[in-house]
């Protein structure tokens, strides 16, 4: 799985960045960016702008996100802010307010 | 502590920053850190902090304990202790009650280790609060109070396995990896034969 | 170390203030106040009190020192050690359970991008 695991008591105020995947259980405010795969984990609390590959969101996300491939909004999560991908799954019971943009000419 | 490597193996909770992350900004938290990419900032964790060889640390940090194998710029405050293991680079001051630096490893900067804790010899490694292989001095802790008792204890069971032994003595940490400087007593069995404090001595002197 | 042409002892009873200087080895067991200059090894033993800048090639204390201290090849402060002082040495090694306040100099390779 994954190398890089953000722990539950773990705060970030600050910025993220690689190429690897991403777990995310506490609390990051700030900015992500990865060229890999997200994973903000049930007790995951992200504050922040997201440009990743792809985004699984079970946490909470308020924030944009942008991702090249996909996002997956999952059952319990909650997502405040825009989003945009190619691909992008919103599972029942996840809650989510804002933009979707699946439109993603090169812009 | 020195046994870096048995860190790396963390638990499922613990944080790890892998060699391709970049974190700059503030870091907090209340877990173990393993770092093996880069943090620049301000890292404050009331856990131990682990820099593999692979991990860079420019930031200020507060910690209870960190083991260094990678690099650190920047000043470290430990409430426990800091141990520049055999690859540790770091250019900074330290403030610990208790600092390490192996050989192998360099430094620049300062190092205050405090003038307050008291230290009468044969009490000070007792008193220590700090997880460390307990196989480093076996016969210490015993030999003080019931100089006796230390050398029934060490011979009978040391030579297959020294780290057991080491367990007897009550020392609950589970981490008793053997370190690999200080070679267990037995094989000088002259000197186990007598009080703790002549054993330190000739292990200074080879 | 270099050759062990011969190697001279301060006794636990001895007393040296001043200047010290020499290419032996020495081993102090006893005390020693002012400057220390010494081409090989030098000792401090657990008994051992140095209160001196030192120069070395190679120091082992396991006493204590205050001074600076300038070991040209390593500096180590083993377990009973107590030290004051700043060192420069290429190779400084402090123990578990030593007590050192004071700055250490060595070369430290960083990354370039540090």
């Amino acid at each position: 799985m994954a190398n890089t695991i953000i722990g539950s008591s773990i705060v970030i105020d600050g910025e993220i960045s690689g190429d690897e995947d991403l777990v995310i259980q506490g609390t990051v405010k700030g900015k992500i960016a990865l060229k890999e795969s997200l994973f903000v984990e049930a007790s995951g609390v992200v504050e922040a702008d997201i440009e990743v590959q792809n985004v699984d969101v079970a946490g909470r996300v308020t924030g944009n996100i942008a991702a090249t491939d996909k996002v997956e909004l999952k059952a319990d999560c909650r997502v405040v802010g825009d989003v945009r991908a190619p691909r992008i799954l919103i599972a029942d019971g996840a809650s989510f307010k804002g933009n979707v943009d699946m439109d993603v000419k090169e812009r | 502590m020195v046994a870096t490597k048995e860190f790396s193996t963390v638990g499922p909770d613990s944080t790890v920053i892998g060699p391709s992350i970049l974190i700059s900004g503030k870091l907090t938290g209340d877990e173990d850190l393993t770092v093996r990419g880069r943090v620049e900032g301000e890292l404050n964790l009331s856990k131990t902090l682990i820099i593999e060889t692979s991990g860079v640390v420019k930031a200020n940090v507060s910690v209870r304990n960190a083991i260094v194998s990678g690099v650190v710029v920047g000043n470290v405050v430990a409430t426990e202790s800091v141990e520049l293991t055999r690859e540790g680079r770091m250019v900074g001051d330290i403030r610990s009650p208790r600092v390490i630096i192996v050989d192998g490893a360099s430094f620049r900067g300062r190092i205050d280790m405090g003038n307050a804790e008291p230290r009468p010899q044969a009490e000070r490694p007792a008193t220590r609060p700090v997880v460390r292989p307990a196989a480093v001095r076996p016969a210490t802790l015993p030999a003080r109070p019931a100089p006796q008792a230390a050398p029934a204890r060490v011979m009978a069971p040391a030579k297959p396995q020294p780290p057991p032994v080491a367990r007897v003595e009550a020392r609950p940490e589970p981490r008793v990896e053997a370190k690999p400087a200080p070679p267990p007593p037995p094989p000088q069995p002259v000197l186990v034969g007598e009080a703790g404090k002549k054993k330190v001595l000739v292990k200074k002197k080879k | 170390m270099a050759t062990n042409d011969n190697i001279n002892i301060i006794g636990r009873g001895i007393t040296i203030r001043g200047s010290l200087t020499g290419a032996g080895d020495l081993v102090v067991e006893g005390r020693v106040e002012g400057q220390v200059n010494l081409k090989n090894h030098l000792t401090i033993e657990m008994s051992g009190v140095v209160e001196a800048d030192i120069r070395a090639d190679e120091l082992t204390i396991n006493g204590s020192a205050s001074g600076n201290i300038d070991a040209g090849t390593k500096c180590s402060i083993n377990q009973s050690a107590r030290v004051n002082g700043d060192i420069k040495a290429a190779r400084v090694v402090i123990e578990d359970g030593a007590v050192f306040n004071g700055s250490i100099e060595m070369d430290v390779k960083l990354p370039d991008d540090i």
